[in-house]
């Protein structure tokens, strides 16, 4: 009826309509002159003015071109965009017909009735158009040359091309060393000097384990002659467990880690964590790169000798579930592609540094991506299990494996449970049972009874007995994912045309509609009502009356029980009988004897009692059973399938069908092979960390030095397609792929390696000479100044004030937590332990440039903004930790030893300045009180920027 | 993208310099390589002659229904009552099927008011009185079928991917006007459905995003900015800190001399300085005459806490803040405007808002703000015409509602766009929220296809391939 009246409604609009139908019928009989008449009078105009703005020489949205007839010959993205002589056929016509929602053209509204009608007349009769572009018939799309992509540098194997100074120098202590001189050298300039010890030591701690050197350790290494105290040192730092801490939480940027889904309707990932402690126990126990990659794509795949490394396994692909989805999309198809791309978005990014969601729509247009790779590799993960269906979809969970020990006590305890629940089960019938008994017994008197066995029945019923207190056989149900309309209608025959009372007869129970329509025709009309059908009756606990009606032999009031206006998930529709009984004899009451009463009421106590105590048990049972854990996992899925191209990314415009495969711009070899019962995960993640791959290693190593150096040797840390920067030190980043691969990819060698290099140990000074010639320090002749990210700030502040909790892994929100808003951030734990969820961050995280988590990261931003000045002046908890380091630090008399607050705060003593204005200060204003006067100092040198920055 | 844009002025707009690392390599600077420490936020000229200098956008959370307010469709009074099919979207989308649903009548009535006879509910009698001032949009049309998809798709253009929002594109494309205060502030902003993404700046430079003033469902008085205030010294002993700290500061920066991010650091400080001492005045109203107040509705009974909103919004924009969202809103699934069941319960909402919206209206017009400021009125979509599930409230409607503008040189007293008889899809002269977006910069003075960032390795746009600028509405 929709459709019904949106067309009267056009109809009223115009009323030249008839005009062209008569048009229709006659124009492809015409000659070819009238051809070109109509073309020119009816459609040219209306292309030039509707469409050709989007489709023409200027723009082609959809690929499409409208402007010659070449144009739609060729068609755009969806192929052919007339096909002559079929106008049902023709996408041109259905987009102007604006029927279908996805395709409605012009976008600003329907075109008149009669000029639609001029479309169809023009194709049906052949759609002659004389405008003509020969250079159109050549296909203008480019195809993307694979063979071309491949010659680009970062698609190329990596390759190890040595040193070489142009002069003789004693500087390098390395081969890194080697290849930043020769460049140096080469623009004439030289490296600054080295850092100082003091600098070096609170560099190499804030880089390693992202907190400051104590007191103590800043004098121990300063006074360390010996040529190894800085190797030790290295060494010390890389094997402390805070190592973890601090580059773990570098991967969960990559990773765009988080412990809610954000979004509209955001939801808690409360099993996030686990993947944070793999992350974190990951770096410290320097597990080889390519294996960490296998494990968060495939690790619920992978072959694991015990409980403890299958848990710890299926938990890495919690990394493929940590992104920022809206779960309560309604389109579900939709929904499941969106998560797709938001997999290979961060997979694609995060390991290769390729983005792969332009492919989604179209061909890359900078990278030689082609629709068909992306679809390949979505493949894989429509063939995973990644989301759990319903109106709010949640991420897929699993059960982690547990001791052997644990899952037998589970099993146990489950048993009992399971027996005690039979049970509850059997004594809980026996007290419906009884109930039904006792309630079913309304009078009809001399009603006429139409069972649902008389009924005349549509669409879909199903029969059942399941309640009890039926009338006759059984009773009868729709589903409650109901396909279509379903009715049934009760007829009864009527001898006299008289008033009667109506009955419906239905076994109430909580799966039932509580809003059933039931429509009763009578001799006065039809009178539409609802019953609540998960509720008793008012009469009885099956009987509920509709009405008095006057029904007649012709007219004898027709019940008709439907679920019209039930939607998908709405409860179920019963129908068991229709009682009419002559509205004179009413007889509304129940008559029982007393001792009936009294014997049932005493058994239904007892039984009351029983099941109170069974339900008891159960629960402390259900309390107390070992409790297996589960994790954000994935699992391959039942269906194992290649699928289409979805054209123009549109997941209901279904193209041809891709096999799941990998980028066909670095092929492997013995990298191509998907079985055809798997997912192709493990394929995928052999094939990405496979010491060939042209982008892995580079992109890994490029990360982590951009870690210790502020920029990548590619800038573009995240991105090395042709849209990226370009290596600064092609030379310098293949050899550091190469000995990545050559160390097993061990992430901490590599490491020590670069931090054991000259390079890593300059200075920050800027050297004017060198400045004029390389600005952005690209050949690295000093070292950048660092500023303090946000976790290096508040963990510091906490340290400082001796309140920092060193306490590592486990769950960290807090119990009873349901919806992240509100949240308060109150844990003195290291920062990387502090929820990060996807609405709702620390304000201190917040104001200073942390991850945003919506985003995979791989640089994060840098802001000098007042809301950062305002937070170190004014918030409470800065100033809390103030307070708290005085207190650390004063001495009986309540003073401060100046040079030792300075080592504490800033990693060296003070400057004659420094102390003169801090002396005067003190001086000035210790009227208002000593330990004022110090909080003040010390809320100082947190806000100085010599705290911000690694000199 | 900022071929023709310059750099005025090197102001600080009191949100401070970016690190030259964030920045230095957007083309917007390249415009001035060797400037030190280059602002970001300094005001810049628009490529198109603006048609305003401010928008207040006062958000309408949950949905309010057209059909009820300034949409009038006689239709639904005469068949009331009736279930007729209509493609509803939800069921749509979980279904993939047409169902009958029951034509469900306005409860309050409506009349037409001023010169250009405009139909208003009753719900509405204070706006009503300013249908001469006001430019509607009846075509409007968007994304989402739930809320939060639909108020991001308001916010950033976009349904489900981190995008800016409309805001920080703007303050990226023009900067900032003023010297102590944010260019673009979200008073009382609500958490849910997207929360902090709706002013979040996503990829765009930190220095872009919006300022929230308080939150939903805390009162008007309580929005502050953080950390604005020192509750443990007071102004003078915190002064002479000041004085130490700047000392210190240009005492360390002296042994790193040229080093443009710590100069930038130091200049945040005095801008934070600057922010603390001038912002609060800005955001105390307690000194405005009692009439104003009155007017606003401030004092009264429901209407107190969004006329002190809205009497906020008019301060910002005198004192130069760009882009300041009002929000009538809540943090809840089902925000304020939402009645799924219970239709009534509008009338609460209508009053609440509808004298301090005319309030604001007036107050502006009266001192001349209007021909420079944009004042929008909307939600995230409309509601159906028909009852949800045979119900008493209405569910969402992407398909078709209505928003209103006032100032800024569009036609007043005009009514743009329509939907069926029914209300339930726009068909004529549609505006898509893609089409608003674009308007809105164009209005700004900027084009929305030439205003791009490059990320990932491409150039976004709010609009992203879309967005036609409405030129219909220009006066």
């Amino acid at each position: 009826m929709f459709k019904r009246w949106k067309r009267y409604h056009l109809i009223l609009k115009t009323s030249v309509m008839f005009s062209s139908v008569f048009i229709s019928l006659s124009l492809s009989a015409k000659s070819p002159q009238d051809q070109i008449e109509f073309f020119e009078s009816k459609i040219r105009p209306v292309l030039i003015a509707h469409c050709i703005e989007c489709h023409g020489e200027k723009k082609q949205k959809g690929g499409l071109r409208l402007d010659f007839k070449q144009g739609w010959q060729i068609g755009g993205d969806s192929g052919p965009a007339i096909f002559p002589h079929k106008p049902q056929g023709s996408l041109v016509f259905k987009a102007v017909e604006y029927k279908e929602k996805e395709l409605e053209m012009p976008p600003d509204g329907k075109l008149p009735v009669p000029v639609i009608n001029d479309f169809k007349t023009w194709i049906a009769s052949g759609a002659f158009d004389p405008r003509n572009n020969p250079e159109l018939n050549e296909n203008k799309k480019t195809e993307i040359s694979i063979e071309e992509g491949r010659k680009f540098w970062s698609f190329q194997p990596v390759e190890i091309e040595e040193p070489n100074l142009t002069i003789e120098s004693t500087w390098p202590t390395s081969k890194i060393d080697l290849y930043v001189l020769e460049k140096i050298q080469k623009a004439g300039i030289a490296p600054v000097k080295d850092a100082s010890k003091e600098s070096l030591i609170r560099r190499v701690y804030y880089d390693l384990i992202g907190l400051p050197p104590s007191v103590q350790e800043i004098e121990a290494f300063i006074n360390d002659e010996s040529d190894q105290a800085y190797e030790e040192l290295v060494d010390k730092l890389l094997s402390s467990s805070h190592f973890g801490e601090r580059w773990g939480r570098h991967w969960l940027d990559v990773v765009r880690f988080a412990e809610s889904s954000g979004g509209g309707r955001t939801l808690l990932f409360p099993d996030a964590w686990r993947y944070r402690d793999y992350v974190i126990q990951a770096f410290n126990d320097d597990l080889p790169y390519n294996q960490f990659i296998k494990e968060q794509l495939a690790g619920d795949l992978l072959h694991s000798d015990n409980w403890v490394e299958k848990a710890r396994r299926m938990t890495a692909t919690s990394f493929l579930l940590l992104g920022p989805t809206n779960y309560e999309l309604q389109d579900k198809d939709i929904l499941e592609m969106d998560i797709i791309d938001e997999q290979l978005d961060t997979l694609g990014k995060s390991f290769m540094g390729m983005t792969l969601n332009c492919a989604r729509c179209h061909d890359h247009k900078f990278d030689p991506i082609p629709t068909k790779d992306y679809y390949a590799m979505a493949g894989i993960f429509k063939s995973t299990k990644s989301v759990i269906h319903s109106n709010v979809s949640t991420w897929n969970k699993r059960q982690l494996p547990a001791h052997p020990q644990k899952i037998e006590e589970s099993k146990i305890f489950k048993q009992k449970i399971s027996s005690l629940e039979s049970q509850l089960k059997e004594l809980k019938n026996e007290q419906k049972t009884l109930k039904d008994k006792d309630t079913h017994d309304f009078d009809f008197g001399q009603a006429i009874i139409v069972d649902n066995s008389e009924a005349i029945l549509s669409g879909a019923w199903t029969e059942s007995t399941a309640v009890k207190g039926f009338i006759g056989e059984n009773y009868i149900h729709t589903k409650s994912n109901p396909s279509g309309a379903a009715s049934a209608k009760f007829k009864p025959t009527i001898s006299t045309k008289e008033k009667y009372e109506v009955f419906i007869s239905y076994t109430p129970s909580s799966n039932r509609n509580s809003k059933v329509s039931v429509k009763v025709n009578h001799t006065g009309g039809t009178t539409q009502l609802t019953v609540n059908q998960s509720t008793k009756g008012k009469l009885s606990d099956t009987v509920d009356l509709l009405g008095i009606f006057e029904c007649s032999p012709k007219i004898p009031c027709e019940v008709e029980i439907s679920n019209s206006g039930s939607q998908l998930g709405d409860k179920v529709v019963i129908a068991d009988a229709i009682a009419y009984r002559p509205a004179q004899t009413i007889n509304l009451t129940k008559s029982e004897s007393q001792s009936d009463v009294s014997a049932k009421q005493n058994h239904a106590k007892k039984l009351d009692e029983k099941i109170s105590l069974l339900e008891s048990q159960i629960s402390h049972l259900k309390k107390t059973a070992p409790v297996i854990p589960s994790a954000m996992a994935v699992s391959d899925a039942k269906d194992i399938n290649d699928i289409p191209i979805a054209i123009r990314g549109v997941v209901s415009n279904r193209g041809p069908i891709v096999p799941r495969g990998f980028l066909q711009v670095a092929p492997i070899e013995g990298h191509s092979f998907i079985p055809k019962d798997a997912s192709g995960r493990v394929e995928l993640a052999d094939w990405i960390g496979s010491n060939k791959h042209p982008l892995t290693a580079r992109v890994m190593v490029n990360r982590i030095w951009s870690w210790l150096f502020t920029e990548g040797i590619v800038r573009s840390v995240d991105n090395f397609g042709t849209t990226g920067d370009k290596p600064t030190h092609p030379e310098l980043l293949d050899y550091l792929a190469q000995k990545f691969v050559d160390l097993n990819w061990s992430i901490k060698k590599l490491l020590k390696e670069i931090l054991t290099s000259r390079v890593y140990r300059l200075g920050t000074e800027l050297n004017e000479n060198a400045k004029a010639v390389d600005p952005d320090n690209k050949l690295v002749w000093r070292m950048p100044r660092k500023r303090l990210d946000a976790e290096s700030i508040r963990d510091s502040l906490l340290y400082f004030s001796d309140s920092l909790d060193l306490k590592t892994g486990g769950s960290n929100i807090k119990k009873g937590t349901s919806i992240e808003y509100g949240y308060v951030f109150d844990t003195t734990r290291r920062s990387v332990y502090v929820p990060v969820f996807r609405n709702t961050l620390p304000e201190i995280f917040q104001t200073f440039d942390f991850a945003d988590p919506n985003i995979q990261t791989g640089k994060r931003t840098a802001s000098a903004v007042a809301p950062q000045a305002l937070l170190m002046m004014n918030s409470p908890f800065v100033i809390e930790q103030a307070r708290k380091t005085y207190k650390a630090v004063r001495d009986g008399d309540g003073q401060v030893d100046l040079d030792r607050l300075f080592l504490k705060i800033l990693g060296r003593k003070p400057s004659r300045n420094e102390t003169h204005y801090i002396n005067d200060f003190v001086e000035n204003f210790k009227v208002s009180g000593t330990e004022k006067v110090w909080e003040q100092v010390i809320l100082t040198l947190f806000q100085s920027i010599d705290f911000r920055y690694l000199n | 993208m900022i071929t023709r844009r310059q750099l005025l002025k090197s102001t600080g707009c009191g949100f401070g310099y970016l690190a030259a690392a964030g920045l230095a390599a957007q083309n917007a600077l390249a415009a001035r390589p060797n400037s030190p420490a280059p602002n970001p936020l300094a005001a810049r000229l628009p490529v198109i002659q603006p048609r305003i200098k401010r928008v207040i956008f006062l958000f309408m959370q949950g949905g309010p229904s057209h059909v009820d307010s300034f949409d009038y469709k006689p239709i639904l009074e005469k068949r009331d009552g009736e279930m007729i099919e209509f493609d509803d979207a939800r069921t749509l989308a979980k279904t993939r099927q047409i169902k009958k649903q029951r034509v469900f009548k306005n409860l309050w009535g409506f009349k037409k008011y001023g010169q250009c006879g405009q139909h208003v509910s009753e719900l509405f009698p204070h706006i009503a009185q300013h249908v001469d001032d006001i430019c509607f949009l009846k075509g409007m049309h968007t994304e989402g079928v739930a809320h939060g998809p639909s108020t991001l798709f308001l916010h950033t253009g976009s349904i489900n991917m981190i995008r800016p929002s409309v805001g920080s594109w703007v303050m990226y494309g023009l900067g900032c006007d003023n010297q102590n205060l944010p260019g673009f502030i979200t008073i009382q902003p609500s958490m849910g459905n997207g929360g902090p993404r709706n002013f979040s700046n996503a990829f765009l430079p930190a220095v872009f995003q919006g300022t929230q003033i308080g939150r939903a469902g805390t009162p008007a008085e309580q929005a502050k900015i953080k950390n604005l205030f020192n509750k443990s010294f007071d102004y003078k002993s915190q002064k002479s800190q000041f004085d130490l700290l700047r000392a210190i500061n240009l005492e360390q920066n002296s042994h790193s001399p040229g080093e443009t991010e710590l100069e930038a650091v130091i200049n945040s400080y005095e801008l934070a300085w600057r922010m603390q001492n001038n912002a609060p005045e800005v955001l105390d109203f307690s000194k405005e005459p009692e009439h104003i107040k009155r007017t606003y509705g401030i004092g009264e009974k429901g209407t107190d806490d969004f006329g002190k909103q809205c009497l906020m919004a008019r301060r910002l924009a005198e004192a130069g803040v760009r882009y300041i969202q009002v929000n009538y809103g809540d943090n809840s699934n089902n925000p304020r405007w939402d009645q799924h069941s219970n239709m009534p319960k509008h009338k609460e909402h209508a009053f609440n808002t509808d004298k301090p919206v005319a309030g604001l209206i007036q107050d502006l017009k009266q001192r001349g703000l209007l021909e420079d400021t944009l004042i929008w009125w909307g939600g995230e979509f409309g509601r159906t015409p028909y009852a949800q599930d045979n119900g008493t409230g209405r569910d969402h409607n992407s398909y078709g509602f209505t928003s209103f503008f006032v100032g800024g040189g569009l036609k007043p007293g005009f009514s743009f766009g329509e939907t069926d008889e029914f209300g339930h899809h726009a068909i004529a002269n549609k505006v898509h929220m893609h089409d608003w977006h674009a308007t809105l910069l164009h209005m700004f003075g900027l084009n929305h296809e030439e205003l791009t960032y490059r990320f990932d390795g491409r150039d976004f746009r709010l609009t992203d391939i879309h967005g036609r600028v409405v030129h219909e509405i220009f006066s």
